[in-house]
């Protein structure tokens, strides 16, 4: 027994996964304490031991909520707050991907166009006024949605037609995202007075979050986060440059085209219900890899949960900053996220510029 | 057929063509087991074409080559990774890795499940680390170490992938005198212990002083091949390189110093 001990202390790698377990068991108890927080907090506050105990009461019954605040909890609060749990998984864990994929820690998980397409798409839908099921609030994500699509599409044949490095998905990403935009902005100036609605969904805003929509955000979303769980260590060798990689006997190019078409496929589905949440990509993966560092195996894990717990946090700020106002969360991510990147640029700009 | 068990690398025929360029003409040349080949030219004769079609990172346009007696064509990049290694120039930039990590990476071509390597893989690391005296490194970052603890690193994370062949381009191009005489030292104890190392340099003096066998290229072709002495005359550098030189032979090996261009040469192609 001691001598196993004592040789699992020696190994490089039992060192790496002691390392792993012991962020997950910070990161998780403060994770879980944020998610009460978020079910307690609110224009009506309830206690803690209050929460828990609606909370077990309602799931108990199967959702039944019988009181005043097991209802608050269970149909407002809890899908709201799973929701966000999932966005900011989502988003972080794409920013993080595409990061290691261009290999220039300063991209966003927008940079394939994704983002204008969708804010294109949803502007669209109030635009035409379309309802379905007798409300615009399924037409925006689903217009969004497809509009992120159409514009990935564009980002992708572009780029093939580019010759299709990471560095041509970039560039046709910066192309499809300003045609997408000025056309965004014509549609704003010919609909002025209907798309006053936009703006809530344009900054981000997790207000109209039902049960029935979270299941179509969560289930994609961590089925395609798992997907990139997988692939933790091809994202540690692709670190080394396209040459060294395929030397080292990975696929890149395909490897690079997959890990692309899911990620973009993540921030869509996260950006269609909740609209476009800024810098969020940008600065969980970062802060991220200066607290654990750059191996993908300890960086993705360690993405999901701080990407979870800093959108927790913005959306209660969101939330009681101004109460009862409820301020849009992509101006409070852009808000602590433009000092921190300008930080960044600054500090570290000159260094990443010769990164390719 | 079944090529002879002492050729590990067989190259028929091949050709490579960069649009209308072509890199490589017709080269034909079995490599055995263990031997220390070098590979020499003037800028633009092929070098580094000739290593990367060797591991598959660059298709040729006709002709055939066989990795340890299977057609390249048949083989997958993990599969190649496991048979050729290529020890890089250099690293990338701000690649902020530990050097355990980045050696590490080498076992890549070998892992079977997800995420980990296993004991096996952990185990190989640690004897080559060992190998090269780097075991008091291993916690270091890639950019806190010297540019020749470096090169070492650089071949460690090479000898990781237990290759049959090492590839080596431009080996001590950043190294000064002593390093250039370590790493040298090093390639040609591997070569002793069986592995095939082939390095592409243009420094002529060291190649010939520890290689077996010597490729001359000149814009494409084999221009000569063969030992040291034989190949690096001052009538064959005449010819490819256009220069006058003068070679000194002694027990180390031959020296070979530039005396003058010819003023009537024609140029010897570019990069």
């Amino acid at each position: 027994m001691l001598k196993s001990v004592i040789i699992l202390q020696k190994s490089i790698i039992s060192r790496k996964i002691r390392r792993l377990l012991v962020i997950c068991t910070i990161g998780m108890p403060i994770l879980s304490i944020l998610f009460l927080l978020s079910l307690a907090i609110g224009p009506v506050d309830t206690s803690i031991p209050e929460t828990i105990n609606s909370l077990i009461s309602v799931l108990n019954r199967g959702g039944k909520a019988k009181t005043l605040s097991e209802v608050i909890i269970y149909h407002i609060r809890l899908p709201r707050t799973l929701c966000v749990l999932a966005v900011g998984v989502g988003l972080s864990l794409s920013g993080a991907v595409m990061q290691a994929i261009v290999r220039n820690p300063l991209v966003d998980p927008y940079i394939t166009g994704v983002s204008s397409g969708a804010a294109l798409g949803a502007c669209l839908a109030v635009f035409t006024g379309v309802t379905i099921m007798g409300t615009i609030l399924y037409t925006i994500p689903l217009a969004a949605f497809l509009g992120a699509l159409l514009a990935f599409l564009l980002t992708m044949s572009l780029a093939e037609a580019a010759g299709g490095s990471d560095v041509s998905y970039v560039l046709a990403g910066v192309v499809v995202n300003t045609a997408f935009s000025s056309l965004m902005t014509i549609l704003i100036i010919l609909g002025e007075e209907k798309l006053h609605g936009i703006l809530f969904w344009l900054f981000g805003s997790f207000a109209y979050v039902s049960w029935r929509i979270v299941w179509i955000i969560i289930v994609p979303v961590f089925a395609l986060s798992a997907v990139i769980l997988l692939y933790a260590y091809e994202l540690n060798v692709v670190l080394l440059g396209d040459e060294q990689a395929l030397q080292l006997g990975l696929a890149v190019k395909q490897f690079k085209k997959m890990m692309i078409v899911i990620t973009s496929l993540l921030t869509s589905i996260c950006v269609s219900f909740n609209g476009i949440i800024g810098f969020l990509g940008i600065i969980v993966p970062h802060t991220a890899r200066m607290l654990v560092g750059s191996d993908h195996r300890i960086l993705l894990p360690s993405t999901i949960i701080l990407g979870a717990i800093i959108l927790i946090i913005a959306d209660m700020i969101a939330r009681i900053l101004l109460k009862p106002i409820e301020l849009p969360i992509g101006a409070i991510t852009s808000l602590i996220g433009v000092p921190f990147f300008a930080y960044l640029l600054a500090k570290r700009g000159r260094m990443y510029a010769a990164g390719q | 057929m079944r090529p002879d068990n002492s050729i590990v690398i067989r190259i028929e025929g091949v050709t490579l063509r960069y649009g209308c360029v072509e890199a490589l003409r017709d080269v034909t040349i079995d490599i055995k087991r263990g031997e220390f080949l070098g590979i020499i030219g003037p800028n633009g004769s092929g070098k580094t074409s000739l290593l990367k079609c060797i591991n598959g990172i660059l298709k040729p346009l006709a002709g055939t080559i066989y990795l340890d007696g299977r057609l390249i064509e048949n083989l997958n990049p993990k599969e190649i990774a496991r048979i050729c290694a290529s020890v890089p120039a250099e690293i990338p930039e701000h690649l902020n890795i530990t050097v355990s990590d980045f050696v590490f990476l080498g076992r890549y071509p070998y892992i079977r499940g997800i995420w980990w390597e296993d004991k096996q893989d952990e185990e190989f690391v640690k004897r080559v680390l060992a190998y090269l005296q780097l075991c008091h490194l291993k916690r270091r970052k890639l950019s806190e170490i010297s540019s020749g603890e470096l090169q070492r690193v650089l071949l460690a994370r090479a000898m990781a992938q237990n290759p049959k062949v090492l590839l080596v381009d431009e080996p001590c191009a950043h190294l000064d005198l002593k390093y250039k005489l370590e790493v040298m030292e090093l390639l040609k104890a591997l070569s002793k212990n069986g592995i095939t190392i082939i390095a592409s340099s243009h420094d002529v003096n060291l190649l010939s002083r520890y290689c077996d066998r010597i490729i001359l290229l000149n814009r494409g072709k084999i221009a000569a091949v063969g030992k040291p002495e034989d190949v690096i005359t001052e009538r064959t550098i005449k010819e490819v390189y256009g220069i006058e030189v003068l070679i000194i032979t002694d027990k180390d090996g031959i020296f070979v110093i530039p005396r003058r261009p010819l003023p009537s040469f024609s140029g010897n192609g570019s990069d």
